[in-house]
This record gives structure tokens, C-alpha cells and sequence, in this order.
């Protein structure tokens, strides 16, 4: 069955790119884009998508804000984070609102397809930038996760 | 003859979704892409691009030093500025460094082929937003022009390039290995900066690059006092 995508970000040419590239995993579905965070709330909730990919930055509704509505609406829709900010402080916020995964929008050509093969059978996420040592803030990120359940 | 286009950001999303704005349109071709400015000025001089498409906000070369290159070493390279920052200053700075085109990211899905497009018919391309800032600020120019000191006096573009590697936290040594200088040049330049601009500490230096686009930071949404974070 294909893994069916929502895309959620307020510019229209990432949401353009991020497309191509999914569209480049066969057995996936783009079924929707949203450009802030309200209409990602109010899409997810009517089309039930199967993961969501979030743009944290956006209008309206902050994507984390987004985040943890649609978790609250459709507890089986799993949440990918793509965002600019690099930081533990932002992923371990976005791991407690409820994110599966969480991808930097300069690795996202690396990181974005194994990310939604993981999150949409409901595995972890969390590579950040190589250059640093992550092994920290993935204990930290599955320490927020258990913590959560 | 197709028009030839050289694509400039550090984002594979990004250049993925202008690859694909692009190549639909007929008689258009991507030649190339570059991760950041120093590449695309190095990919320029050997792919001759008709039309050069950068971002601002890249690591190594940002966006503006690379326009002000790229004419430099091409002055038929027509250049079109892609940012997620409309700051009159901003847009000066593009301006002067030689850019023809303008184009807010937010606005390129539906700007950018435009701006092509104008740039192509030798024309220059301004979204209405940056035209009425540049008219804007022209006019509240002309009112206090004899008040306005200059903002980036004395430094060179070679220092304005050692400026944005210090402030991404480059060392002198490895500031010379990007630039292809003595350590000792590079750390000559340094002291010059730092003299020029009367600071004691890189911390002064980064804050200077800040302020004055030469790199830029993202701060979330959430954390600022107020506003969208514009960026992408």
C-alpha cells in the first residue's frame, strides 16, 4: 500500500523540491501540500495522512504547534521535521511535541528518503549534520521519547 | 540557442524545486548547480551561464560577494539575486555588487520565471515589493542623504570575504587555505579588519556579519520577540 504524504511548508519551491525528490521513491504519494501550519492542521485531520513532513517556520501556525494538534487529531500520522534550525534545543522540542523524525533542511537531500521509509513504519529519526557528534542527542532524543510514553 | 542557466544555493531542496521551475520552460537549460558562492564563481568562469540565479545566505562566498565576482570576472553575467531577506539595505547591496534581478524566495515559484525571462530580453526584474522598497528608500535617500554616513567604509571585497569566513568561525590558517593565501596574508587581513573597524574580539567581528548580511542566522520563530521568521 502506498505510504501517502502530506508536505507543509510556506514556500513554494522547497515544497516544489521536496516533492521531486519523494516522487523519486516509488510506492509514495504526495496526496497534499499546505503552505502554514493551520491548513497542515486542517489537512492532516481530513485526509489522514500517513506521515507529514513539517516545515517548523511557517505563518499562521508554528510548525511545532502544528505538529502537536495533528498528533492530538490523528495519533497514527507520523510527524518528519524538515527545518533550517540545526540545534538539539529544536529537535528535543519537536521530538515532545510528538515528531517521529527530524531532518535539516541542508541534509535533506541525504537525509529526507530515509527518514520517511523510518517514520512511516514508525521508527525513529533523528540524523543530524555528520560534522558533529549526534550521538548524544539521539540518547537525548529517545530519552524525551520514552519519557513521552 | 538555448539560454543557459547556473543555479547557486546551498540547499538541494531548493535547487531541486528551481531546477524543475526551470526546465519546463522552453529553450531553457540548468547547466549547472553550485553549493555555495565560491563554486559558483568557479563553475561560472567555466560554464559561461547566460544567467546566473544565487542566493544570498550561503556559506563560504555569500550570495552578494559571489554577484560582485561574478560580473567582475564576466561583466555580460547577468545575475539574479534569490533571498529570504528584503531589507532595503539588502537590496542595495545587491544593486551595487551588480545583480539584475531581485526575487524573494517566498515570491520565486511565481517570480522567478519572470525574472528570467526580463533578464533575458536584457531587462532588469524587480518584484513590486523590492520596487516600491527601492523607491522607498530612494526617496527617503534624497531627503537625508547628508546624514547618512557611509556603511561599509573602508573594507575591500577581499576583506568583506575574510570577514564572513572568521565569522563562520574559520581560523587564519584555514581562512588562507579557502582563499588560496599565505597564513601570514590572511592573518594581515585580519588585523586590518579588526583595526578598521576598531574591534578587540571575533565575537565584535560576528556581530559586525550579522548586521550587515555578510552571513546570516536563523533565529526560530518562537524564540524571537515577534514577527514570522522569513526564513526558508
Amino acid at each position: 500500500m502506498a505510504v501517502r504524504i502530506l508536505i507543509a511548508d510556506d514556500h513554494p519551491v522547497v515544497r516544489h523540491g521536496l516533492k521531486v525528490l519523494l516522487g523519486e521513491r516509488q510506492g509514495w504519494e504526495v496526496i497534499a501540500e499546505a503552505a502554514d501550519g493551520m491548513e497542515a492542521v486542517k489537512m492532516a485531520d481530513r485526509l489522514n495522512p500517513d506521515v507529514v513532513v513539517l516545515d517548523v517556520s511557517m505563518p499562521r501556525m508554528h510548525g511545532l504547534e502544528a505538529c502537536r494538534l495533528i498528533r492530538e487529531n490523528a495519533p497514527n500520522c507520523e510527524i518528519l521535521i524538515v527545518t533550517q534550525h540545526d540545534s538539539p534545543q529544536m529537535l528535543q522540542e519537536a521530538l515532545l511535541c510528538g515528531a517521529k523524525g527530524y531532518v535539516v533542511k541542508t541534509n535533506a537531500a541525504r537525509d529526507l528518503l530515509a527518514a520517511v521509509d523510518a517514520v512511516s513504519q514508525h521508527r525513529n529519526f533523528t540524523a543530524r549534520d555528520n560534522s558533529r557528534d549526534n550521538t548524544g542527542l539521539r540518547r537525548q532524543a529517545d530519552e524525551t521519547q520514552n519519557s513521552n510514553r | 540557442m538555448k539560454l543557459r542557466i547556473l543555479i547557486a544555493d546551498d540547499h538541494e531542496v531548493v535547487r531541486r524545486g528551481l531546477c524543475t521551475l526551470l526546465q519546463s520552460h522552453d529553450g531553457w537549460e540548468i547547466c549547472g548547480e553550485a553549493t555555495d558562492g565560491r563554486v559558483a564563481v568557479e563553475k561560472a568562469k567555466e560554464l559561461k551561464p547566460d544567467v546566473v540565479i544565487v542566493d544570498i545566505g550561503m556559506p563560504s562566498l555569500n550570495g552578494l560577494a559571489a554577484t560582485r565576482q561574478l560580473v567582475q570576472q564576466d561583466p555580460h553575467c547577468k545575475v539574479i539575486v534569490l533571498t529570504i531577506t528584503d531589507s532595503d539595505q539588502v537590496i542595495r547591496e545587491a544593486l551595487d555588487a551588480g545583480a539584475r534581478g531581485f526575487v524573494l524566495k517566498s515570491d520565486a515559484a511565481r517570480d522567478l520565471v519572470s525574472a528570467v525571462e526580463a533578464l533575458q530580453l536584457n531587462r532588469m526584474f524587480f518584484t513590486p515589493r523590492v520596487n516600491d522598497m527601492v523607491l522607498a528608500g530612494f526617496l527617503d535617500r534624497r531627503k537625508t542623504a547628508t546624514n547618512v554616513p557611509p556603511r561599509l567604509p573602508t573594507l575591500t571585497p577581499r576583506e568583506r570575504e575574510v570577514i564572513q569566513l572568521l565569522a563562520e568561525g574559520k581560523s587564519s590558517k584555514e581562512v588562507a587555505c579557502v582563499l588560496d593565501l599565505s597564513t601570514k596574508t590572511a592573518e594581515t587581513h585580519r588585523s586590518n579588519i579588526m583595526r578598521k573597524l576598531g574591534f578587540h574580539s571575533i565575537r565584535d567581528l560576528v556581530v559586525y556579519a550579522v548586521k550587515n548580511n555578510i552571513i546570516q542566522v536563523q533565529i526560530p520563530s518562537h524564540v524571537s520577540s515577534g514577527g514570522e521568521d522569513p526564513a526558508v
